[in-house]
């Protein structure tokens, strides 16, 4: 109903209505089953609904379903009585479930198949509940629940999903050539994404009127302008993507607990905060930040939290002596690899600067982003900096730092060893497994960096989320 | 010709062959970039072998030649679409681009070279030199903001980027001729001094010949050479794709693809790029050998 609604109206002014965002990388694939991309998976969270969310706490929630796990092997879900049919009109029902996760596990190339090899098989009990029964104990299960679901016809049909998607979410996808292009079914409120690599041009073009909202991936110095612009609101929020510093457990050097302590406390986080990074920036402490709910006494390990974390202090003087106690010769040269972000490297070169007085001598190494990545994939590092996005499990920390989790098995990409924390995360220990990695410091820890939205002033509704997700395209409205 | 043609083949074989070899070189493979580090050896082998990663590179290659003979430039290694295709929406753009670039270029750098020679050693070409210097020292990254500052939020005539309008082209355009125009300012400039004072020029005068004539007819001519060495260099990387202007602008042309590409290690899609600017710079070389001849006709192909 709502679809024919949007069919009636008057195709010039819904024109002039078109909200248009411009972001910084394109989505990539618009097929949930294949998307890794932060851009692809924003707007598959809008075009799809998935069976399970997450709350504030960064929890597990009903969405399109709620569950019972029958037994740590069993999980039944049943989808909500009232539910949105996909956007050609068929329902979507508990056989559309089935085929979405079933198809997913027969695809080669999909990054995410390897996520759900523990399905054994999927049980349609009529159009509204579906149960999935596993291989081994999971008790996780329901929060990977989180790809969106297809229509079952159109899978059979061998549907090109990344270039035509055909979801039950909020937007409806429309077109895809410069910009993607969706619309709202609620009100019929047109869409667009339209890619702009340049943070310059992107402000430029909301200044001239040619878009209406950015979202994050501007230097500082264009968030400050931006602020001081009559017709512009910059809205700002704090984050939850976690930024570090990578270190590579098996080199000589670095399994130096001392030496690990020296690089943290030789990086002044709030310098770099205060000076190039948006001010809602928070310093961190731990992957999950401190509001997920592993942080909370309501688990079942209260014994620490996240907020009694001590935090490193920028103190040269201390590191400095601590490579002294190291036995480190000064000054401690190390490589530093990052990609060729210029933000990154900015923050590289504040880092390189700072660690100096330290008596680190910090040699950067700026390369493309695939380069890089292999690089840090293989181990072929000593230092490097990346950034966390959009985590939301605790079981990042075993795939991070589980000593089974080394590539291609996980992200252990640091290559780090320890029997005391592998224990920790086997009894789900979170609270006791963050302090662990805290005081041994596989990863330094950096930031949540801020989260900003800048639209036109007449731009409501909008607001950027801590994960940076842009789900208020939901609700973002242009008079 | 046979032996030009045989060249000309030469020259695409060693792109291919030295391209092939440099994309295999650099860390990182495609299987790596769409599965990310999470998925198990087998899986990863599994793909690759689906893909042809596993095969020696030398059948690698000769299965790539077998189908590019065949017309087949393959299909994107991520998004599954055709290459012809994707080279069919992004070659044209780039082409546009190019040629409105040198037709901006053209039409400021010559005539503007002819003042400044005319002018030699006064004001108004210490101007010129002072302008030229500046336009051509303007990297696009700064050049392309500016003229979007100006153009597009000041005055409010033409939009910032993209190309949803006609009017997109215009400062895309204008920041490629404009750092072209400096170039062939100076060249036309310099070539044009060193033959104003020949005796023929001299001979065209005391004839009685117009000031106009003995310049565009006599003197320009024989200027022409350099110019069109530099035109035609300038066209080969005009039609390269400029990436740097592509990014800034959001114009969908070949040079844009081409990084992407060479980011997700697409190993077809690259392949495919390189070919069509490899045939693009010798096509342009082609024809800056026939402009020589057609304006100096002492100038022969080696035979």
């Amino acid at each position: 109903m709502l679809i024919s609604a949007c069919t009636q109206q008057n195709s010039s002014a819904q024109l002039h209505r078109d909200i248009v965002f411009a972001i910084a990388q394109a989505p990539l694939n618009l097929d949930p089953r294949y998307a890794t991309d932060a851009a692809s998976e924003r707007v598959n969270r809008l075009i799809y609904q998935s069976l399970v969310d997450f709350d504030a706490q960064s929890k597990p929630v009903a969405s399109l379903a709620s569950w019972l796990a029958v037994s740590p092997t069993e999980y039944r879900f049943k989808l909500n009585k009232i539910r949105m049919p996909f956007h050609n009109q068929a329902p979507l029902n508990a056989s559309d479930v089935k085929a979405t996760y079933d198809s997913l596990a027969t695809l080669k190339d999909s990054p995410h198949t390897a996520e759900f090899a523990n399905i054994k098989n999927i049980e349609v009990i009529d159009n509204d509940i579906v149960v999935f029964h596993l291989k081994q104990a999971d008790r996780h299960f329901p929060a990977k629940l989180i790809i969106g679901i297809l229509p079952a016809d159109l899978i059979a049909k061998n549907q090109d999903f990344s270039h035509q998607p055909m979801g039950s979410g909020a937007l409806k996808f429309i077109s895809w050539q410069n910009k993607l292009s969706l619309q709202r079914l609620k009100d019929c409120q047109k869409i667009s994404l339209l890619e702009v690599k340049d943070p310059t041009v992107r402000v430029l073009k909301l200044l001239h009127g040619e878009v209406d909202l950015l979202q994050g991936e501007l230097p500082p110095e264009l968030v400050k302008y931006l602020q001081t612009k009559p017709e512009i609101i910059v809205k700002t929020s704090v984050g939850a993507n976690f930024s570090y510093l990578g270190l590579n457990m098996q080199d000589p050097v670095l399994q130096n607990l001392k030496v690990r302590q020296a690089i943290a406390h030789a990086i002044d986080r709030n310098a770099i905060i205060a000076k190039v990074m948006v001010s809602s920036t928070r310093v961190a402490s731990a992957i999950l930040p401190p509001e997920h709910y592993t942080n909370h006494s309501s688990t079942n390990h209260s014994s620490t939290n996240h907020a009694n974390l001590p935090v490193y202090d920028y103190n040269p003087t201390l590191a400095k002596q601590l490579l002294i106690e190291a036995g480190v010769k000064q000054p401690l040269k190390l490589v530093y690899k990052t990609s060729t972000d210029a933000q990154r490297v900015r923050f590289a070169t504040i880092m390189q600067a700072q660690m100096q007085p330290a008596g680190i001598d910090l040699e950067i190494r700026s390369l493309d982003w695939g380069t890089f990545f292999e690089d840090v994939k293989q181990g072929n590092f000593q230092l490097y900096g990346l950034t966390w996005v959009g985590i939301k499990t605790p079981e990042i920390y075993v795939k991070a730092f589980g000593s089974k989790s080394v590539p291609p098995n996980g992200f252990n990409r640091g290559r780090y060893t320890d029997a005391e924390l592998d224990a920790l995360l086997a009894n789900e220990n979170w609270p006791a497994a963050t302090t662990r990695i805290h005081n041994q410091l596989p990863y330094i820890p950096l930031w949540y960096e801020g989260q900003f939205a800048a639209m036109h002033k007449q731009i409501k509704h909008y607001l950027p989320k801590s994960d940076g997700n842009w789900d208020d395209l939901a609700t973002i409205t242009k008079p | 010709m046979i032996k030009r043609f045989a060249g000309f083949c030469a020259v695409v074989f060693g792109v291919l062959l030295l391209t092939f070899l440099l994309i295999h070189l650099v860390p990182g493979d495609p299987v790596e970039v769409m599965l990310g580090d999470a998925v198990t050896v087998a899986d990863r082998a599994q793909l690759r072998a689906e893909l042809g990663l596993n095969q020696p590179l030398i059948q690698q290659f000769g299965t790539y030649l077998t189908k590019l003979a065949h017309g087949d430039l393959g299909r994107s290694i991520h998004t599954k679409t055709p290459i012809v295709e994707l080279i069919k929406t992004r070659y044209p753009t780039t082409l546009k681009l190019a040629f409105l670039s040198l037709f901006i270029g053209l039409s400021i750098g010559i005539p503007l070279g002819i003042y400044a020679a005319l002018k030699a050693g006064k004001w108004q070409d210490l101007i010129v030199t002072i302008v030229s210097v500046r336009l051509s020292a303007m990297p696009a990254f700064w050049l392309g903001p500016m003229l979007m500052l100006i153009f597009a939020v000041w005055l409010g005539w033409l939009p910032v980027s993209g190309m949803e309008s006609n009017a997109s082209i215009v400062l895309p355009a204008l920041t490629l001729g404009l750092g072209l125009s400096a170039i062939l300012t100076r060249m036309t400039r310099t070539s044009l001094l060193e033959v104003l004072n020949d005796d023929y020029i001299r001979t065209a005068r005391a004839k009685g010949l117009t000031e106009a004539n003995v310049i565009i007819r006599h003197a320009l001519r024989a200027a022409l050479l350099p110019i069109i060495t530099i035109v035609g260099l300038q066209m080969g990387s005009l039609l390269a794709g400029t990436v740097i202007t592509e990014t800034i602008f959001s114009w969908d042309g070949i040079g844009r693809l081409l990084v992407e590409s060479i980011e997700k290690r697409d190993y077809p899609v690259t392949q495919a790029c390189v070919l069509v600017v490899a045939l693009s710079y010798v096509l342009v070389n082609l024809l800056t050998d026939i402009l020589y001849r057609l304006v100096d006709p002492r100038v022969k192909f080696a035979s």
